[in-house]
């Protein structure tokens, strides 16, 4: 190699350097007239950025700390500028984003309305909007734009501030999944309440049904024992008639006599069947009333002549007041006054009297039978009405009888809106008293 | 129209009872007609109208309301006036409810069986007259 052509080697090598000596000292000028932002290095596959720091570093680092995407764009819609946390979002890499057009990363059905954003951003109209952009990957952000114009060395450009309404939208989500999983909860809560009180009404049903059906068994027993049990009595006592009626026409008194006494038994065993039965259907809320307007003294009379008949050992005695009319059940009011004078003979001694008298008072008749008997302690008064009740002392014999016909004559005279009491003094004597409204 | 011109007809199924009723309505002479089968009844009606039917309400066979109603129902029959004659402790409703001429419980007083029977007849025969 000659020296001459090393010497004019080297002269292109000097003017070489100096010419990339001059295009730096103008990159150092323009950095230091601040100028110059970042270097783009292209590299064969990718671009590196290297930014620089200057007087405005503070909002620089703000503006890429900062949460929020930011990016300008040109008016060709260029990416100009972006921030690490826009390329965060849309997940791909700064050097890609600088340099892409914004539509790019707006899908289609979003491409008009961002369009007219941008077009009065332009004409320095500040704008807001919520769109969702398409990411790399095709991920779909939800995401606020603030779009307002900005006054930069090169020119207008647009700066857009992208806020992630991801979490906002997650919440927002999660929030109407939560109603709507408390609103299925409530329909659930409340289609199981339904069902629940369903139930329960149908079982409350069932039960009333199988209580009702109970009660009706019940009713049906008693009623068929109570048949049962007076259709042999019914025999008997016709038997027994008979036999008395042929024994009195052939004369035959002394016979006659006892078949009456036995006569009077089958009596009492039939008042004791119906008295079981009436107490029965009284518990049951069973027993009718067949009500009816109604002559007193002439039922009054009836019954002592029926009771006469039997009461042979004492002498039954009446003083009856003006009559009265009386609507009630007149059978039902008639066995409250046998069972008053039936009580009377049988707890006083032979060959004393029985009263029976009426009395018109005011708006009520009251009707009175009085005896000279054993009486009731005062102790056991206020208890004679009860059901199977029964007078006890330390001297008296055991009385036959159910205790149950005070019951259901004091249930009688109640239901006729009535009184019923006794006026009693032990050793002397009882009346028994009740009291029903005259009708009119 | 003397006792023994008045026919009396009872049902009921029970064959005791049905021989003390014959007793006591026969003390006073009526001509008396018993069946113990329900069923009977309406054969009876065709050979010989009775002035008074005395009739059981529960039966085997057929019960003492619906023979009652039946009878009640037919021209032939509805004029013969009908007793109750039960220990059936509704009697008194059923009476009303199928529109019968009376009742008579059982156990029952024989003087006031005679009397219920007297009484009907009587009524029945000022109707005629």
């Amino acid at each position: 190699m000659s020296i001459d052509k090393k010497y004019n080697e080297l002269l292109t090598e000097v003017e070489e350097l100096k010419s990339q000596l001059s295009e730096a000292n103008e990159i150092i000028n323009a950095i230091r007239r601040g100028e110059v932002d970042a270097f783009i290095i292209k590299n064969e596959d990718e671009n590196e950025i290297y930014t620089l720091k200057s007087a405005d570093k503070t909002f620089r680092i703000f503006i890429e700390k900062m949460s929020e995407g930011a990016i300008t764009i040109n008016k060709d819609g260029i990416i100009l500028y972006c921030n690490s946390s826009f390329a965060d979002l849309i997940n791909s890499p700064l050097s890609k984003v600088i340099g892409c057009e914004l539509e790019r990363f707006i899908p289609v059905v979003y491409k008009n309305l961002v369009a007219k954003l941008l077009e009065k951003a332009w004409d320095k109209e500040e704008c807001k909007a919520e769109i969702v952009l398409q990411g790399e990957n095709n991920i779909s952000i939800p995401v606020l734009l603030s779009i307002s114009t900005l006054e930069i060395d090169e020119g207008l450009v647009l700066s857009i501030l992208i806020t992630d309404l991801s979490f906002q939208k997650e919440s927002e989500e999660q929030l109407l999944r939560k109603n709507k999983e408390l609103e299925d909860a409530q329909i659930i809560t409340k289609s199981l309440n339904d069902g629940l009180e369903r139930t329960i009404k149908e079982r409350t049903e069932e039960l009333i049904k199988e209580q009702k059906r109970a009660m009706e068994k019940k009713d049906e027993f008693i009623t068929i024992a109570s048949h049962e049990l007076k259709t042999p009595v019914t025999s008997i006592k016709g038997y027994i008639q008979v036999l008395r009626f042929n024994f009195e026409k052939e004369g035959n008194a002394a016979a006659a006599q006892l078949l009456g006494k036995v006569d009077i038994q089958i009596n009492k065993l039939t008042t004791l069947i119906s008295d079981l039965l009436d107490v029965k259907k009284i518990e049951t809320g069973k027993l009718h009333y067949r009500e009816e307007l109604f002559d007193y003294n002439e039922l009054v009379k009836e019954i002592i002549e029926e009771t006469g008949r039997v009461l042979t050992k004492h002498t039954v005695k009446y003083q009856l007041d003006e009559t009265a009319l009386v609507y009630g059940d007149r059978n039902k009011i008639g066995q409250v006054i046998t069972n008053f004078i039936d009580n009377a003979g049988k707890y006083s001694p032979s060959n004393t009297d029985i009263i029976i008298e009426t009395f018109k008072e005011g708006s009520k008749v009251k009707l009175a039978v009085s005896d000279s008997g054993i009486g009731i302690p005062k102790s056991q008064q206020p208890m004679i009405f009860d059901r199977f009740y029964r007078v006890s002392g330390t001297k008296e014999n055991t009385y036959s009888g159910l205790g149950l016909g005070l019951y259901i004559s004091f249930e009688i005279i109640k239901r006729h809106q009535g009184n019923i009491g006794v006026e009693s003094e032990e050793g002397k004597g009882s009346t028994f008293y009740f009291e029903l409204p005259i009708s009119n | 129209m003397n006792n023994a011109q008045k026919k009396i007809f009872v049902a009921d199924d029970d064959g005791d009872i049905l021989d003390v009723i014959e007793m006591i309505l026969k003390t006073e002479g009526y001509t008396v007609n018993t069946t113990k089968n329900a069923n009977d009844v309406f054969a009876h009606m065709e050979e010989n109208l009775p002035d008074l039917i005395l009739l059981d309400i529960w039966m085997s066979g057929i019960d003492g309301r619906e023979i009652c109603e039946r009878l009640k129902q037919n021209n032939a029959t509805q004029h013969i006036p009908i007793l109750f004659i039960s220990a059936n402790s509704n009697i008194v409703e059923i009476t009303n409810d199928y529109a019968a001429d009376g009742y008579i419980p059982k156990p029952f007083e024989m003087a006031v069986l005679l009397k219920r029977v007297r009484d009907i007849l009587r009524k029945k025969q000022d109707k005629l007259i």
